[in-house]
């Protein structure tokens, strides 16, 4: 008791001085400039842009508020409910991209002959600059030039050939074609990192038990990597819901391509309705949250349930080896 | 006390000097009132002769600069302009993306003496440029002196002015048999028609993928359209329905209807989502590519773009109205002055624009109009232009000057501000076939009016 009675009566200048005190100055110290960074240049902007989304205005000049007659009009609009259903082709594009990207990942995480070269080369694309592929597809796509050559020399007649860029029932699929191309590179090279990680004598013990590959994948890469898995899903997912750079290069959004970020960038600096497309911006950031959730969910359903069947079927395997999972698994969940 | 000596003797020379200036010659004077710099006052080699100074001239003809220019260059011009005079040099600073680094420039003040008027607001003129002069004098003085007039004061000055037409090969023209130029809608698709059958050529080139290209088809409507100089800042923005046929040939209608016609035809280019702008510059050069739509700045450089420049040339617009065909003319680029310049910059400053202005011969050399007054010279470009009237659109009447940006900015056609889509969206219906062109005449109408109610624009027409 008479001890604690001393340390309450610390000055201001002693606790400063005393280990919890420095523990608190370095915190505080450290923590702030991070937070005043975030707060300046995220917080405060997005809530002025929340704000903007209640008014009519433009970047100058007089603004007049309009209450919620931004984000009515957001779902009255075709051209903005359109290039919502766009989005569709780009989530379509990515589940391909991330399911190519577990592929070839999985194949280049056993001996494969040159295997890094291959690795080298579907990473290549997402190298480059999103601009200049916006350029080179554009020339890919051209008529008669690179791509209907390509399929020329594998028998097809140019007759038969669609137009790439112009049939509106085909154009979205090549733009979709472009991101896959660019994208599928930087996923497989995360799903590699990942599975590198996972513990080989796990393959070894699944060959003795007789698991072939598609089993060891299955029971094994796939639980091992779940985090990367969802995560470079949600990222795919997101990223199909902002699509830009290659329908805003390739096509300028025109000809039934203008995706909800081109059509958003369009009314803002195009028609300087920068009230409506802030609207459309915290509209998309809710759109993107709710997706998020609902992967999240659907996820922590489907994998519980993949474990759940690695329980009943992995009889078989030796109880300390399940021991040993679970404790992975537990330290994953930590 | 050798602080009040100093204080003395000071404002001794200070009321001396003062003085002087009051008995002084004529020169002297103009140095004192350096609030009234006049445009219209300078005489081109004789004043200001004796200013020793460096000025600064910012712009965007980055080609200008380069040795494989095909016209005069800038050092060339200033080599000629320092003949006259000696004692002012001239550095010139040339910038790719000068729409743009232009504002942020100036939103620094330090730029120069002399750039180029980027997209400001009238009402900004004064705070960021010199006067030439007020309006009235200048009109005197130069042709488009209302473009950049605010409040009765001119700070603009364009380098030179364009018209618009269609740029045509002549040699493909001629290899389908046409002799006339066509005057009308209906003989330019009689003739992009014949173009087709008889040679091997593209008729009309839209350039769909490049986007401004589309939006260059706005700058018909006006004069070219209409014959008439208050329609575009005028007349249009209290029209309801603008883009209503009036059944004589003429307005917006039949000038987007030609580009609808040729797509649903099949006169234009057979893949339109891959059109590639710098290419088509050589091709239509070359006698690939009949015609296209562009203003006349794109004359020079198509006739630079390949190895027959003589193929190249200018048509007015085919719209008659009472027999006669119109071009609206208008000031490209226009130089101004800082207000925040040195006095000795800025004389230099206004004598080597008066001096480009009516000395130099750049308007003629880039292929444009001179903007000096009593200079009525017309470049090659316009050879075909002889029975044409060109004609100046008129501002707007004053308290209205802001109702065309909001009328586009609602309605979101954007009319010659980037509208680029909407003239696309009539290729996508004409190939398509999905939609009338009386259907998307209807729809720009309808945006039209809903924008005048929801600004409570009146409707006069």
């Amino acid at each position: 008791m008479p001890q604690r009675s001393v340390a309450k009566k610390k000055t201001f200048g002693q606790w400063i001085k005393s280990r919890k005190g420095q523990q608190a100055v370095v915190i505080f110290a450290f923590t702030v400039v991070p937070l005043i960074l975030l707060l300046t240049f995220t917080y405060y902007p997005f809530c002025e842009m929340v704000k903007y989304s209640f008014y009519k205005m433009k970047y100058v000049g007089a603004r007049t508020f309009v209450g919620f007659n931004n984000y009515k009009a957001v779902f009255e609009r075709d051209d903005i409910v359109g290039a919502l259903k766009l989005s569709l082709y780009y989530m379509c594009g990515s589940v391909f991209q991330v399911a190519l990207a577990l592929y070839l990942a999985t194949i280049l995480s056993f001996k494969v002959k040159a295997g890094n070269f291959f690795k080298g080369a579907m990473f290549f694309p997402y190298l480059i600059n999103g601009i200049a592929i916006g350029f080179i597809f554009k020339f890919f796509f051209t008529r008669g030039f690179v791509f209907d050559t390509v399929l020329q020399w594998c028998g097809f007649q140019i007759d038969n050939l669609p137009y790439w860029l112009k049939d509106q029932s085909i154009n979205n699929w090549s733009l979709v074609g472009t991101s896959v191309w660019r994208y599928f590179g930087q996923n497989m090279i995360l799903f590699i990192g990942a599975m590198m990680s996972v513990d080989e004598t796990l393959y070894e013990a699944a060959q003795i038990d007789g698991a072939n590959k598609f089993q060891q994948f299955r029971h094994i890469i796939l639980p091992s990597i779940k985090t990367i898995v969802t995560l470079n899903i949600i990222l795919s997912i997101t990223g199909a819901l902002s699509a830009f750079e290659a329908p805003y290069v390739i096509t300028s959004g025109a000809n039934g391509t203008g995706t909800y970020f081109v059509v958003m960038n369009t009314i803002a600096h195009t028609n300087q309705k920068v009230g409506l497309a802030s609207a459309m911006a915290v509209f998309l950031l809710a759109i993107i949250f709710v997706c998020t959730i609902l992967q999240k969910l659907f996820f922590r359903f489907v994998f519980r349930n993949a474990n759940e069947e690695d329980g009943s079927k992995e009889t078989k395997v030796k109880p300390q080896k399940r021991k040993l999972l679970k404790q992975q698994k537990g330290s994953d969940v930590a | 006390m050798s602080k009040k000596v100093l204080a003395i003797f000071l404002s001794a020379v200070m009321t001396l000097s003062l003085a002087a200036c009051g008995n002084g010659n004529k020169s002297a004077s103009k140095d004192i009132d350096e609030e009234t710099i006049q445009y219209a006052d300078i005489e081109v080699g004789k004043d200001y002769t004796d200013i020793k100074t460096t000025i600064h001239f910012y712009n965007s003809r980055t080609d200008m600069e380069k040795s494989d220019y095909s016209g005069k260059q800038w050092k060339d011009y200033v080599a000629d302009f320092n003949k006259l005079y000696p004692n002012i040099t001239v550095e010139v600073e040339t910038d790719s993306a000068y729409a743009d680094n232009a504002l942020i420039r100036l939103q620094g003040g330090d730029w120069g003496d002399i750039m180029y008027i980027p997209a400001v607001d009238k009402s900004d003129l004064s705070t960021y440029f010199l006067s030439y002069g007020d309006l009235d004098t200048m009109k005197e003085e130069i042709k488009y002196a209302t473009a950049w007039e605010y409040d009765g004061q001119e700070y603009g000055i364009p380098c030179d002015g364009t018209a618009n037409g269609i740029v045509y090969n002549k040699a493909v023209f001629k290899a389908a048999g046409i002799d006339a130029l066509p005057t009308t809608p209906e003989e330019l698709l009689k003739d992009l028609q014949l173009i087709k059958d008889n040679t091997q050529a593209i008729p009309l080139y839209t350039n769909y993928a490049a986007g401004w290209t589309m939006g260059a088809w706005d700058a018909y409507i006006g004069g070219a359209a209409t014959g008439e100089t208050d329609y575009m800042n005028q007349t249009l923005i209290h029209t309801a329905a603008p883009f209503t046929d009036p059944g004589d040939g003429t307005h917006a209608y039949n000038v987007y209807k030609i580009l609808y016609d040729a797509v649903a035809n099949g006169l234009t280019e057979d893949d339109y989502s891959t059109t590639d702008w710098e290419g088509s510059k050589a091709m239509l050069n070359n006698g690939e590519i009949g015609c296209m739509v562009l203003g006349s700045w794109a004359f020079s450089q198509i006739k630079q773009a390949g190895d027959q420049p003589d193929d190249v040339g200018y048509m007015p617009f085919p719209i008659t109205i009472d027999g006669k065909q119109y071009a609206t003319t208008a000031g490209d680029y226009s130089y101004c002055i800082n207000v925040d310049s040195s006095s000795d910059n800025q004389k230099a400053a206004m004598v080597f624009v008066k001096w480009m202005t009516e000395e130099s011969g750049y308007a003629m050399n880039e292929g444009g109009i001179t903007v000096d007054k009593d200079n009525d010279e017309l470049p090659d470009t316009y050879a075909e232009f002889e029975s044409v009237e060109f004609i100046e659109d008129q501002p707007a009447v004053s308290g209205e000057e802001d109702f065309f940006n909001m009328l586009n900015a609602d309605s979101e056609l954007m009319v010659n501000t980037g509208g680029n889509q909407k003239v696309q969206s009539i290729i996508e219906h004409a190939a398509n076939g999905d939609k009338t062109f009386d259907d998307i005449m209807s729809e720009w109408n309808k945006a039209w009016s809903d924008a005048q109610e929801t600004n409570g624009i009146e409707q006069k027409y």
